[in-house]
């Protein structure tokens, strides 16, 4: 592969060259009162978000107390700037390091070529003590592809460029920079006396009492394969449903930001040596979901995509995920991940209003997102909707209809441009909902099903036929009729059977207790029962013989009635014989002679009279 | 002011328990509602049986299929 010689951007290259020459403008403006003893720079360029971390040690030399340390950074470094952090500990200890709150300020006098930020200070710095400050910067889009556009065989060199004097609006009076590399091969970097090259290591300086606002260009181009995965949108949306599932759905359309591949992309060289072809590319993203998350799926617009693995532990749960091709500089796919987690470890309950907690970025390792939209959708019914997130956001809302929903789910929207790792802080939703308004699901869908119900019963009342003096509407209207008293005579004959089982039941108590007066009692009550009984028939017995369509069944009827009859003269001989003997204080077994004729025409006449019940309902 | 976690009404893990006896329950009184419409004759139907049963099987098969819903993932 030809070496190439490094002709840097030219716009770059101007305006870095105007920044030396500012230095000395520069010097007006810079602070009397801080010094910065020690700055040690640790620059990490392992991955395509560059990492800056900045050990001070600010001394306070002036007269009065200070309560802010201002941070310079030049304006086209501060464009790519997605987050900076700044950390205060005291002494030498590490154990109490406080987060300060960063502003961006204009103090009076600043060239519009720099950006300031202003870290505040929880206590001032008495004169003549001194702080230890971290500041982690990190920057996107700033190792910039050189050359921009490469074969399927090269490997992706990239450019960066940075300062190795600290730039600060105050004296510096020790300093030194380390740039790590990811490995692989360095094609060039600033020469200069104190610069080594050590094991992919970088390191420039010591330098000693550097004026302020001092800037000494340092461009290194070296190899970098590692992912560069960037997410051109990212739609994560949050459903919570309080029958016990948080539900995420996230829509990525990721794209290759590194050099763009020029030329054919060859299959053969890629499976056969991809460690050779297709350095540059990469093939596997990896997601830290929660613990504890169920039902993951992972599709696109085609369908679902299995090559995906899944391991989880009681810390998070480990999802890697290949998309159907490797990508290459340029080259962008788009799929859609799905999960669910348990209620209970992300909405709470506090004063009275509940809140979700849950992760604003996504759970991609080492992407960056150019625009994060995430939309939290709450139960239909919640009220009283307010965000807290830890960084500005652009909010809105809108509604969703989902399953069962009347009037719709309120949903909560959340845009950010430019989100790193770095953004994966929790956030919080408050909203108020009331339990009962979960019983409206339910009362849907019993309302659904009743009102089916109520369509079958007003179907079977209301008569629908077209010509109410047909013949064969007539006959139907009569056999319904029949139908009825046929039904009330069964009723009848039902308590007759009921008397029967009386009589007999007072018969087993009059042998088991000896009481002859109680069986005759129960013997004329039986009596009175089936006379009334028969009344009741009479007019039901009528009506049923005059109707014509009862032709068929008034046989049967007539026969069950007279065997009716019969079994009622029959129990009764045979219980007033008993009542006799046992009068008589007769031997059982002599009892026994005497009914045993009537017992068998009893049982037989019971078992007729059955059949017969039983064929009449079944017409 | 501690933050207390809240969690469904009813524990998940008995949804498809309670889906199931609630839908067979609700089907055996659905059953019980289409035999008395289909053997009563037109006289001796009773309005307040009718509605009590259906009342009775919508309820069921209502909160039944509810669950039959959660248990299968469509947390509604």
């Amino acid at each position: 592969m030809a070496t190439m010689a490094t002709p840097l951007p030219p716009l770059r290259c101007a305006t870095l060259l105007l920044l030396a020459v500012l230095v000395g403008v520069l010097a007006s403006t810079a602070r009397a009162d801080l010094v910065i003893s020690k700055a040690e720079r640790r620059v990490d360029l392992t991955s395509h978000i560059v990492r800056v971390l900045a050990s001070l040690k600010v001394e306070n030399v002036g007269p009065d107390p200070v309560s802010q340390v201002l941070l310079a950074f030049p304006n086209i470094q501060a464009k790519n700037l997605a987050a900076i952090r700044a950390f205060s500990s005291e002494g030498n200890a590490k154990s109490q390091s406080t987060v300060l709150p960063i502003e961006v300020v204009q103090p009076s006098g600043a060239p519009p070529e720099l950006t300031f930020f202003s870290a505040l200070l929880p206590k001032p710095l008495e004169k003549g003590k001194s702080l230890n400050l971290d500041v982690l910067t990190v920057f996107t889009h700033s190792l910039q592809p050189f050359p921009e556009e490469i074969t399927q065989a090269d490997a992706q060199l990239v450019v960066y460029q940075d300062s190795a004097h600290y730039l600060s609006p105050y004296p510096v009076k020790s300093q030194a920079l380390t740039i790590r590399l990811p490995g692989g091969r360095v094609e060039s970097y600033t020469r200069q006396p104190n610069a080594k090259l050590v094991n992919s290591e970088l390191k420039y300086g010591p330098f000693t009492d550097l004026p302020p606002f001092s800037y000494s260009p340092v461009i290194v181009h070296f190899e970098n394969n590692n992912p560069f995965a960037v997410a051109k949108e990212l739609v994560r949306e949050i459903e919570i449903s309080h029958w016990g599932n948080v539900q995420i759905t996230e829509h990525y359309n990721i794209v290759h930001g590194g050099a763009r591949l020029k030329g054919e992309f060859s299959r053969i060289d890629y499976q056969s040596r991809p460690y050779v072809r297709g350095v540059s590319s990469f093939r596997h993203l990896i997601a830290s979901l929660p613990p504890r998350a169920h039902s993951i799926y992972y599709r696109d617009e085609i369908g679902n995509i299995s090559t995906s693995h899944l391991w989880g532990d009681s810390k998070k749960t480990q999802l890697e995920i290949e998309p159907r091709f490797p990508l290459f500089g340029g080259w962008q796919t788009t799929f859609t991940i799905g999960y669910g987690l348990p209620l209970q470890d992300f909405v709470f309950t506090s004063d009275g209003k509940r809140f979700l907690n849950i992760t604003f970025g996504a759970p991609m390792e080492e992407i960056l997102i150019e625009k994060l939209t995430v939309k939290v959708v709450l139960p239909e019914g919640s009220k009283d909707i307010e965000v807290s997130v830890p960084f500005p956001v652009k909010q809105s809302q809108e509604v969703k209809y989902s399953h069962l929903d009347i009037a719709g789910r309120p949903v909560v929207v959340l845009e950010k441009p430019g989100v790193i790792p770095e953004h994966n802080l929790y956030f919080q939703v408050y909203y108020r909902f009331n339990n009962i308004s979960l019983l409206r699901e339910p009362m849907m869908l019993i309302t659904g099903f009743f009102l089916l119900f109520v369509a079958c019963i007003v179907y079977m009342r209301t008569d629908m036929s077209i010509s109410k003096n047909s013949p064969s509407y007539l006959a139907k209207l009569q056999w319904d009729e029949v139908q009825a008293t046929v039904q009330k005579i069964e009723g009848m004959f039902e308590q007759y059977l009921g008397v029967h089982d009386k009589l007999e039941a007072s018969l087993r108590d009059l042998s088991r207790t000896g009481d002859i007066q109680t069986c005759k009692a129960a013997r004329k009550a039986a009596d009175a029962q089936f006379k009334e009984l028969s009344k009741e028939l009479k007019p039901l017995l009528t009506s049923l013989q005059s109707s014509p369509q009862s032709y068929q069944i008034w046989p049967k009827v007539e026969d069950l009635i007279s065997k009716e009859r019969e079994m009622q003269e029959k129990l009764m001989t045979r219980h007033s014989t008993v009542v006799d003997s046992f009068e008589k204080k007769l031997r059982g077994q002599d009892v026994e002679n005497r009914i045993a004729q009537q017992q068998q025409k009893i049982a037989a006449l019971r078992q007729e009279i059955e059949s017969l019940l039983e064929y009449i309902s079944e017409i | 002011m501690a933050a207390k976690a809240i969690s469904s009404p009813v524990p998940v893990e008995w949804y498809p328990t309670l889906a199931v006896v609630m839908v067979s329950v609700g089907l055996m009184f659905t059953a019980s509602f289409f035999i008395y419409e289909a053997t009563s004759s037109r006289r001796s139907r009773s309005l307040a049986k009718e509605i009590a049963t259906a009342a009775v099987a919508s309820v069921f098969l209502g909160f039944g299929s509810l669950f039959v819903l959660l248990a299968s993932g469509v947390y509604v």
